[in-house]
C-alpha cells in the first residue's frame, strides 16, 4: 500500500536522524523538513485515502459523503474552521470525529447499534476522513463561535476541564500546559496549545509514533497521564487510562481549545515529531 | 454468605438473625450492571477526586483564598503513615527500579521520577519541571522528611506539581523507604 511504501521511505530518509532523537527539541527535525520539501509529508497519504472513502465508500443504502457533502467535499469547503459546533439535527455539540459518525449513522444507513462498524469506523474511517474533511479549510482562519447554549454549556466543561486536577499523579491540562508550560517533562517540551494556537496544525501526524491522529486521538493520551482510577489505582486492574471516543469532557475541552485558537489559520495535516 | 453463616452457626442463631440484613443489602448491590467506559471515566474524574485536588482546580493550580495553606498542609501530614518499625530507609537498589529503572532508560511505571527530576547522570532523559536531584543525599536533609515528601509532597508543598505517591497507593511505604535509600545511600549513583 501506498502509505507504507511512502513510511518507509520517509524512515529511510530519516534514519540517521532518529538516532539522535534523545535530544529535545522543539522545531522540526531536519528529514521531516527534508521530507515536505521533497513534497512527502507522510500525512498526505491519509488526505488521499479520506478523499477515497469520502467518494467511494457506500453505506447500506448507496450513499456516499459526496452524494449530500459534494464532490470533492465542495460543501464542506469552511466547516472545519468553524467545529466544534452545536448542529441541529442531532442536536449536540459534535466534534468532527463525532460529526462523521452521526452522519454515516443517521444518513448512509449504518447500524448505530453495531459495534463492529463502530470498531471499524473509529480505527479505519475516521482518522482519513476527518483528516480530509480538516483540509479542505487550509488557509482559512479558526473561527469557532459559542453562541448556542448548549455551546456555551460546553465551553464552560471545557474551561472546568482544563483546570482540574485529578487521578493519582494529580495533574491537570493546565498544570502541564499551562503552569509548567516551556518545562521538560522528561525529554517532551510541554507546549502550550492555547497561547500557540496549536489547533491549527490538527490533525497531526506524529512522525516518532509514526501516527495520524485527530485531537481526540491527543487529548484522550493525554489522559494517561493522570492514573484516573475506578476505586483505587492499580496499573493492571483499576487504570482509567483514557476517556472513550466522543466523551462529553474531550469535545468540551476541545471547543474551549479551538475557541483560543481563533484566527489561526488552518494548516493540516500538521506534522509533529 | 457462606462464611457469615458459618460463623453465624457458631457464635449462635441470634447473631445469624442479626447478620441478615448487612448480608441481604451486599446480595442487592451485586447484580449491578456493568459500567460503560464513559461512566467509569466519570467515577473516575469527578467521583474520586479529593477535597484538596478541589481547591486546587483553579487558574492559577494554587491553593485559593480563604482556605488556610497551614491547615492544608497539617491535614496532609495527618495522612502519612510509615513502613513496619518506623524504618524510612529500605533497599537502594530497590528503590532505583522504582525511581526509573536504568535497564529501560530511567523509565519506570509508578515511580516515575524521571519524568521531573534529573538525578543519576547516566540518565540524560530526565525533565526539568522538579529540581534535580543530583547529589541529594550531601544536602543534609533528614531521611525522614524526604519520605514524608514523597509519601505526601502536598503536606510541604500544597498542590505541587509532585504527586501524592503514597497518600494514593501509587506507591507502598515500603517502596517509598526503597527510593528514599536511593536518595540518601552513599552508594547510590546519584551521590556518587
Ligand atoms: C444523506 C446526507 C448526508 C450524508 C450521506 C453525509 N452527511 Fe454529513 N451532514 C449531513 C447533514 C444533514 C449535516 C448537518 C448540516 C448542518 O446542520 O449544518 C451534515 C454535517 C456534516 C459535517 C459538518 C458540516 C458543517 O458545516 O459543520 C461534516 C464535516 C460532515 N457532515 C461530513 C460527512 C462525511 C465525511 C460523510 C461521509 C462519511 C457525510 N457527512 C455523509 C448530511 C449527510
Ligand atoms: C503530564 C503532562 C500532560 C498533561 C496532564 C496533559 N498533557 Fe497534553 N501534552 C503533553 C505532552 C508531553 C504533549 C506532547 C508534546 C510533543 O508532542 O512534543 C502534549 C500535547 C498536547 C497537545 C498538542 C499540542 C501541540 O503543540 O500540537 C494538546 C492540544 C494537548 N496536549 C492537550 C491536552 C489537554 C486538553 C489536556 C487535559 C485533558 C492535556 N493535554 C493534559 C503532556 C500533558
Ligand atoms: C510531575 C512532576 C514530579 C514527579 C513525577 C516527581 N516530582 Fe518530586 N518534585 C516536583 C516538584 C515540582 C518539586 C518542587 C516543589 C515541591 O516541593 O513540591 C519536587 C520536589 C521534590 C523533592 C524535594 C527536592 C528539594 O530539593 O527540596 C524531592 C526529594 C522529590 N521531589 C522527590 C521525588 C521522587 C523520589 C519522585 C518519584 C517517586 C518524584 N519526586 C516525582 C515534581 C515532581
Amino acid at each position: 500500500m501506498r502509505r507504507k511504501e511512502l513510511l518507509i521511505l520517509s524512515v529511510i530518509a530519516g534514519g540517521v536522524v532518529i538516532g539522535t532523537f534523545a535530544v529535545a527539541e522543539e522545531k522540526l527535525p531536519e528529514h521531516l523538513r527534508e521530507l515536505l520539501e521533497l513534497g512527502m509529508h507522510p500525512g498526505h497519504v491519509f488526505v488521499e485515502e479520506g478523499k477515497d472513502y469520502y467518494h467511494n465508500l457506500k453505506g447500506p443504502n448507496g450513499k456516499t459523503c459526496a452524494t449530500c457533502h459534494g464532490q470533492d467535499g465542495s460543501r464542506l469547503v469552511g466547516a472545519y474552521a468553524k467545529m466544534p459546533r452545536y448542529y441541529k439535527d442531532i442536536d449536540e455539540v459534535a466534534d468532527i470525529d463525532l460529526r462523521i459518525y452521526k452522519c454515516m449513522t443517521n444518513y448512509m444507513g449504518f447500524d448505530p447499534e453495531d459495534k463492529k462498524f463502530k470498531k471499524k469506523y473509529l480505527k479505519t474511517y475516521r482518522v482519513p476522513l476527518a483528516t480530509y474533511v480538516a483540509s479542505l479549510s487550509n488557509g482559512m482562519k479558526i473561527n469557532v463561535k459559542i453562541q448556542h447554549p448548549k455551546e456555551k454549556e460546553m465551553y464552560e466543561l471545557g474551561k472546568k476541564v482544563w483546570f482540574t486536577r485529578a487521578g493519582a499523579r494529580e495533574f491537570s491540562c493546565a498544570m502541564c500546559h499551562t503552569v509548567l508550560a516551556g518545562k521538560r517533562i522528561r525529554l517532551q517540551g510541554l507546549p502550550n496549545p492555547v497561547k500557540a494556537k496549536s489547533y491549527k496544525h490538527w490533525p497531526a501526524y506524529r512522525f516518532g509514533s509514526d501516527k495520524m491522529w485527530t485531537m481526540e486521538d491527543r487529548v484522550r493520551t493525554c489522559f494517561r497521564a493522570y492514573f484516573l482510577f475506578l476505586n483505587r489505582w492499580d496499573e493492571k486492574k483499576d487504570w482509567v487510562k483514557k476517556p472513550p471516543f466522543f466523551a462529553k469532557e474531550v469535545i468540551a475541552v476541545e471547543l474551549y481549545m479551538k475557541h483560543a485558537s481563533n484566527g489561526g489559520i488552518i494548516e493540516v495535516p500538521g506534522l509533529l515529531r | 454468605m457462606k462464611k457469615i453463616a458459618t460463623a453465624g452457626a457458631i457464635v449462635g442463631l441470634g447473631l445469624l438473625v442479626a447478620c441478615q440484613p448487612a448480608a441481604q443489602k451486599a446480595e442487592a448491590q451485586k447484580p449491578k450492571k456493568k459500567l460503560t467506559a464513559y461512566e467509569k471515566f466519570k467515577i473516575a474524574f469527578y467521583q474520586n477526586r479529593d477535597e484538596w485536588q478541589k481547591y486546587c482546580s483553579n487558574e492559577a493550580q494554587l491553593v485559593p483564598k480563604g482556605i488556610s495553606v497551614e491547615e492544608f498542609k497539617k491535614a496532609m501530614l495527618a495522612t502519612i503513615k510509615f513502613p513496619p518499625g518506623g524504618k524510612v530507609m529500605g533497599d537502594w537498589k530497590r528503590g532505583e527500579k522504582l525511581f526509573g529503572d536504568p535497564k529501560k532508560g530511567g523509565r519506570s511505571r509508578r515511580g516515575n521520577c524521571y519524568a521531573c527530576h534529573c538525578g543519576d547522570p547516566q540518565i540524560i532523559a530526565c525533565g526539568n519541571i522538579g529540581p534535580s536531584l543530583r547529589g541529594y543525599g550531601k544536602k543534609g536533609v533528614d531521611p525522614k522528611q524526604t519520605y514524608m515528601r514523597i509519601y505526601n509532597s502536598w503536606a510541604f508543598n500544597p498542590c505541587s506539581a509532585m504527586p501524592r505517591l503514597g497518600y494514593w497507593g501509587v506507591l507502598k511505604p515500603e517502596e517509598i523507604a526503597d527510593i528514599v535509600a536511593f536518595l540518601h545511600s552513599p552508594e547510590s549513583p546519584i551521590n556518587k
